[in-house]
């Protein structure tokens, strides 16, 4: 057996069944072997984009992603999405195929250890052959227990050294104690004090909450102590179904939410970080006492700021003995969980500002609000960062079983990939990516990977023919926004020349006769519809313009 | 760095708005958000500010000198100041003066400051920023006006 099939085969056997990436003479001989061992390849037209693909399948699946590049200028192509991975603690492991050791003036020869560091990823290299279950160990282990991207290098010539080694290969899991985080009595009971004297509570619930299963234990926490449930961005529509969530803490939130969240007397932080955005710069919480319940040792606040009371759990267990210390001491309250609020709730403020909608565009609010309602419950969404975000993250509120935003490294271009990854770990259940123009022309080569693989994806691509982000700051400044302004071809006609599906769309009509059409048989499909630059989102109105909404 | 450079018109003659102008504590009450504290040795007063940065409110405590030019109805203002929770500060460097006719209901206010905010929240919000430095500028111009005995700035 050569050292390439031995390392196909470590890879089986921590679980790897898909893999996404592009062939290179760094990676061919152990792609070859993967196919030979069942492992599903996803050829890419872009390296950063298998790693996105990747990404999303470790976001939806929990488990670690697989992506593949060849030495040098493969790699090198996945620094962007390998930042954000880091910054989205996505568990994954990037095989790339190392210049060989015995030419140091090898035309691909790169200093890999070195851009793995730069890019926020953790680097493994097999440095001999006789390593080679070690560092593919060694990779999946940090990519699981540290939950973050892990460059393994592998040089080529060691790649083709014999294997004689017959034991069976020993797995990352087999080494890792599989135990939850539980807390400590005497913080449960110093938070249950604080929680006890609180009026005004709201829980604030993350990522590491929804992971943990956390949801019936919040929904009775909340109702026993009158509190309202936020949910950080990455949590979006999250347990949306109780009557008093009052959506996304942080820069999302609605004036409503802001004006609840920031008269709130203790928050209880359950899987979120609470990082400036959450928070927004702590302004949105002046007064509040926090709990923040979190199974790392410590998570730093905002501001370099702590908790003021930290409770080390796993999100469930730590808010189930919450509510078992608060009914051991028969504590309920309403709250803020009364017939004001609801109706507050209720009549919650809406954006009705009146913009001059160009002819041929449409307003972005209503048609978020329309295809919120006309896509199923059962179909997935995903979010793109950009401009357009600013309306997606907001208007989209309804539950789906995977609602994923972006905004990691504050990137686009990064949501289809990891959209893709997602929908194939999810067993190809159809989704829809809301993104923007310069989002989907960054990665337009990779809707060819869609229809090879006939992914079920929809792509609405919120077209205002700008990158909106810099357009709406240029124009705060007074600055001639031209040069923000960049015109796209007809992105459905583009679609199906790549054998796909695609529409082009100026009317609301016309975008919901194509989304019947995707529902009606679900595939790689994109509709351009052109939107109107004259709507400027919740989020930049605020901070661009100072607006108070 | 934010820029002003307004001139506020007020209907009123300039010994009246000087007499408004000359009073620190008149001032800080035509400041939508504004409290003066306690006056320092120095001649410095403590503050309070809170300004609206869209929905969220970010609460300035802050130490103001105000310099006053009898002869020629001019003064300066320099204020700093700083919000607990988001750690931003601001620095203002603000001159003011009072020109019209003693004879005639009407005053003219030139008014040139800088201001500088700093802090992380500062980069996201300085556009912003800008607009909310104006409109608080029109609002002040209209409670000078309301406070002179005219109605309108």
């Amino acid at each position: 057996m050569k050292v390439y099939e031995r390392l196909s085969q470590a890879f089986k056997a921590e679980g790897t069944t898909n893999v996404f990436g592009m062939m290179g003479d760094g990676n061919m001989y152990w792609q070859y072997a993967n196919e030979k061992n069942g492992i599903k390849m996803h050829e890419v037209r872009h390296e950063g984009v298998g790693l996105g693909m990747a990404d999303g399948w470790a976001r939806a699946t929990r488990n670690p992603g697989v992506c593949t590049a060849t030495c040098g200028p493969g790699t090198t192509q996945l620094a962007t999405a390998f930042v954000t991975a880091a910054r989205a603690s996505s568990p994954l492991v990037a095989f790339c195929g190392e210049y060989p050791v015995s030419d140091d003036e090898y035309t691909q020869a790169l200093d890999q250890s070195a851009f793995a560091h730069g890019v926020e990823a953790a680097f493994v290299r097999m440095g001999t052959a006789e390593d080679a279950d070690e560092a593919v160990r060694k990779a999946f282990y940090i990519a699981r227990t540290q939950s973050r991207p892990v460059l393994l290098s592998v040089p080529m010539d060691l790649q083709q050294k014999e294997w004689d080694d017959d034991e069976p290969y020993k797995p990352s899991t087999s080494i890792i104690p599989k135990r939850v985080v539980t807390p400590n009595q005497s913080a449960i009971e110093q938070a249950a004090d604080m929680l006890s004297k609180a009026k005004k509570p709201v829980i604030v619930v993350g990522r590491g909450a929804m992971w943990s299963g956390a949801g019936d234990e919040v929904r009775a926490l909340a109702a026993r102590t009158g509190a309202l449930i936020a949910t950080t961005l990455q949590a979006k529509n999250w347990l949306v179904d109780d009557e008093y969530h009052i959506g996304i803490s942080g820069t999302y939130a609605t004036k409503t939410a802001i004006g609840l969240l920031s008269d709130s007397d203790v928050v209880v932080a359950v899987g979120a970080s609470l990082n400036r955005y959450t928070t927004h710069e702590g302004l949105l919480y002046p007064e509040a006492q926090f709990i923040h319940i979190d199974p790392k040792a410590h998570v730093m606040l905002s501001r370099g700021k702590g908790a003021d009371h930290y409770v080390q759990s796993d999100g469930k267990a730590g808010v189930a003995a919450l509510n078992a210390e608060l009914t051991k001491r028969n504590f309920k309250q309403m709250g803020r969980r009364t017939g004001e609020v609801k109706e507050k709730l209720a009549n919650a403020w809406e954006d009705r500002a009146d913009f001059k909608i160009e002819e041929g565009t449409l307003d972005p609010r209503p048609l978020c609000l329309a295809l919120d309602d006309l896509v199923p419950t059962d179909i997935n969404l995903f979010v793109g960062s950009g401009h357009t975000s600013g309306f997606t993250n907001i208007l989209f509120r309804k539950s789906r079983p995977i609602v994923m935003p972006g905004h990691f490294f504050g990137c686009i271009g990064q949501m289809m990939p990891a959209a893709v990854g997602a929908v194939i770990g999810s067993g190809m259940k159809p989704a829809i990516l809301m993104d923007g123009d310069a989002s989907t022309m960054m990665h337009i080569g990779d809707f060819d990977t869609m229809v090879r693989y006939n992914v079920p994806l929809l792509i609405y691509c919120m077209n205002n023919q700008c990158l909106g982000a810099e357009y709406y700051k240029l124009e705060a400044h007074n600055m001639k926004v031209d040069t923000s302004c960049i015109p796209t071809a007809d992105l459905g006609a583009v679609a199906r020349a790549f054998g796909g599906r695609g529409a082009l769309c100026r009317t609301e009509e016309e975008v919901k006769k194509a989304t019947k059409e995707w529902l009606a048989k679900p595939g790689p499909m994109i509709i351009d519809v052109r939107v109107s630059r004259s709507v400027v989102t919740l989020p930049y109105r605020r901070v661009h313009y100072g607006e108070d909404v | 760095m934010i820029e002003v450079n307004e001139r506020i018109e007020v209907p009123s003659t300039p010994q009246t708005v000087w007499a408004i102008l000359s009073d620190p504590n008149a001032v800080v009450e035509c400041v939508e958000g504004a409290e003066l504290g306690d006056k320092q040795e120095d001649g410095s007063f403590d503050a309070k500010m809170t300004v609206k940065f869209g929905p969220a409110k970010v609460s300035f405590a802050a130490n103001v000198m105000v310099n006053y030019e009898e002869a020629n109805k001019a003064g300066s203002v320099t204020a700093r100041g700083r919000d607990r929770i988001s750690g931003t500060k601001f620095t203002t460097e603000m001159q003011f003066k009072v020109e019209g006719d003693d004879a005639v209901a009407q005053s003219a206010i030139p008014i040139k400051a800088e201001c500088e905010l700093t802090g992380r929240l500062a980069h996201l919000i300085e556009s912003g920023a800008n607009l909310v430095i104006k409109r608080m500028t029109a609002s002040f111009a209209q409670k000078l006006a309301e406070r002179c005995g005219g109605t309108k700035a």
